[in-house]
């Protein structure tokens, strides 16, 4: 379903988004009454509440035909769905979660700041309890889906002096005097999405939108990041394919050396060391959900999955480049968006290092057998 | 009103491929789907549904691998699902097929309405829905685009030779559905509710209480004795001239085969 969805809706606009800079409203309109936009919300707030493999194949076949719409329904499902439904209360998920759902209203996750990213507790925004509510200072950048969200998760500190107990998670909606969309950032890949910095000035945000507890904002940043690896590593894949099913197309189709290139041994290893980069980055990342279905412990394998599938994606759209030869240099065959889009999956919702090093405490804290 | 729709899965139309032993079309579940001009009829049947109230049950003949249209039908509101799959229903030509999904009907027992599609893409002899009805002995019409209830009757619109027919049939009857109708996409949560609420039946020989000599090949009375690929010649055309003595070399030409008026 979602990939002839892919196919007559986001195939033909993919290239134009990107040349263009837009975000596709249009496409976005249809994408909701399917439930892409609740698919980590209960059934009763409108959401379609599907398990995580279920969730994963979503994302990668929309990525696989545009890896920008891939972004934007995974951040908004993973890191702002997702941490509403598990950390809201019944009050707050009756409140933001069925437009979110529905697709009328669009999530984002605000953590990363001038001076704080991988960093997360270098945070220098503020929220100061005032009677009833917070006033929130915070200027925040590279917000994915930024430029077009209704409903975002700021994380902040209510504690300016210890930002380690202070460190908070506030729902902040468009709107708010004091709110300000910043400059859209002119990024090399995933141009349909509106990254954007959002800048807050002594906004008066009520005291019930606190998700959890004050000094609950590191477990609900990690618990969503956990959950929203794997829906980049789901992205990433869908890259990696969709990379790949345009290679073995113009391998097919260009002559050289009076064969097709798909008839050349040197051709034929780059295809097959893609092909199995792109099954073992799936397996990885497929494993990670079902895990999270399972219940179990998500930190170690959804870093895994993240990691391998991020390199995989750039990996194979290099290696796609370089089979398209010139005209993969070209802005002519869409190699070269893949080939742009995938690199940004090595650095957001944490870096290939920031993902090492929680693969390494979680292998290290093992005991021994 | 209890509306039956007969379904087959199929091989994509890029992907269709003829065993040249056996001269059968060879099927995996990577490249099979629901046949295409079946979804008119389940659509309609949904559409029904909604109108005049009752359920859509889907039938498919065929190999396990077939429960997944099954499933695509039940996202797509249908009620119920029931597979008829026996190896000894394998190699069934269109008589035999008619037998074995008349045999499910009768089993089923109480309908109104069966829709099919008009034919498949894989092989496309658009006999199933005719000989169904035949064995069935109930009437049909082909060529349908929209249904009503009359009174007690169904009123059927098709297109024929350039005429719009009005045709009213008793019920029960067989209608062949060719709409234009833009199909639905099924929503995740459809999807999702087909898998939760449903289950799909099996039915074998036995449970169709089905005579074994008028299944399968036995049962058949036609074969495919020989299949031979019709060349496909590809010829290349250099147009020449600047671009606008091109464009209309080009539309000329295109003009003499018939391929734009």
């Amino acid at each position: 379903m979602v990939r002839q969805f892919a196919k007559a809706e986001l195939i033909p606009i993919a290239g134009e988004i990107d040349e263009e800079g837009r975000f596709p409203w249009e496409v976005v309109e249809k994408m909701g009454p399917l439930n892409f936009f609740g698919m980590q919300a209960p059934r009763q707030y409108g959401g379609s509440e599907i398990d995580s493999i279920s969730y994963c194949l979503v994302i990668e076949e929309v990525s696989r035909a545009c890896a920008a719409m891939g972004l934007t329904i995974a951040v908004h499902n993973s890191v702002c769905v997702y941490p509403l439904t598990k950390f809201g209360d019944d009050e707050q998920r009756s409140k933001f979660l069925p437009p979110l759902a529905a697709g009328e209203k669009i999530g984002a996750f605000c953590l990363t700041e001038p001076n704080a990213g991988s960093d997360a507790m270098a945070i220098e925004s503020t929220a100061i309890r005032d009677g009833e509510s917070y006033i929130v200072n915070a200027n925040k950048i590279f917000v994915t889906n930024g430029g077009v969200a209704d409903t975002l998760i700021i994380f902040t500190s209510v504690n300016p002096g210890d930002v380690k107990r202070g460190f908070s998670a506030i729902v902040v909606e468009r709107g708010t005097p004091g709110f300000e969309v910043g400059l859209l950032e002119n990024n090399c890949g995933m141009r349909a999405n509106p990254v954007s910095s959002i800048v807050l000035t002594d906004c008066r945000v009520p005291k019930t939108n606190l998700l959890g507890r004050e000094g609950d904002g590191f477990k609900i940043a990690m618990a969503a990041l956990d959950t929203g690896r794997i829906g980049i590593a789901s992205q990433a894949v869908g890259i990696a394919q969709g990379a790949l099913d345009a290679s073995l197309k113009y391998a097919k189709e260009r002559i050289q050396f009076r064969v097709p290139l798909a008839r050349h041994q040197a051709i034929q290893m780059m295809l097959a060391d893609m092909g199995t980069m792109v099954e073992a980055a799936r397996l990885l990342t497929l494993q990670a959900a079902h895990i999270k279905d399972q219940g179990g412990d998500l930190s170690g394998p959804s870093a895994m999955a993240k990691l391998f599938a991020g390199r995989t994606a750039s990996k194979v759209a290099s290696m796609g480049v370089q089979i398209h030869g010139g005209y993969g240099y070209s802005k002519d065959y869409p190699i070269e968006r893949y080939f742009r889009d995938a690199r940004a999956t090595e650095i957001y919702e944490g870096t290939n290092e920031i993902q090492q090093i929680v693969i390494a405490r979680e292998l290290l804290k093992r005991e021994e057998d | 009103m209890n509306i039956i729709v007969c379904i087959k899965q199929v091989v994509a139309g890029d992907q269709v491929k003829f065993d040249p032993r056996t001269h059968r079309l060879v099927r995996s579940s990577d490249m099979s789907r629901i046949n295409p001009f079946d979804l008119f009829a389940l659509e309609m049947g949904v559409r029904l549904k909604k109108e005049y109230g009752g359920s859509v049950t889907v039938l498919t003949m065929g190999p396990e691998i077939s429960e997944e249209v099954l499933w695509e039908a039940l996202a797509f509101g249908a009620d119920g699902a029931v597979l008829l799959t026996d190896p000894r229903f394998a190699n069934s030509d269109t008589l035999a097929t008619s037998y074995v999904l008349g045999m499910a009907i009768r089993k089923i027992g109480h309908y109104d309405l069966i829709l099919c599609g008009l034919r498949t893409t894989d092989s496309g002899t658009a006999q199933v829905g005719p000989q169904l009805a035949e064995e069935l002995g109930i009437p049909h019409v082909s060529g349908v685009e929209s249904l009503k209830e009359r009174e007690s009757l169904f009123q059927a619109e098709r297109v024929s030779d350039g005429y719009r027919e009005m045709i009213e049939v008793s019920t029960p009857a067989l209608f062949m559905v060719s709409s234009k109708v833009k199909i639905r996409t099924p929503s995740l949560n459809e999807i999702q509710d087909a898998f939760t609420r449903y289950r799909i039946e099996r039915w074998n020989l036995e449970d169709l209480n089905a005579d074994p000599q008028k299944v399968g090949s036995q049962g058949s009375c036609t074969w495919v004795e020989e299949l031979i690929p019709l060349p496909q010649q590809k010829t290349c055309v250099f147009v020449e001239g600047d671009p606008r003595e091109q464009a209309r070399s080009l539309i000329k030409k295109l003009t003499e085969k018939n391929l734009v008026s």
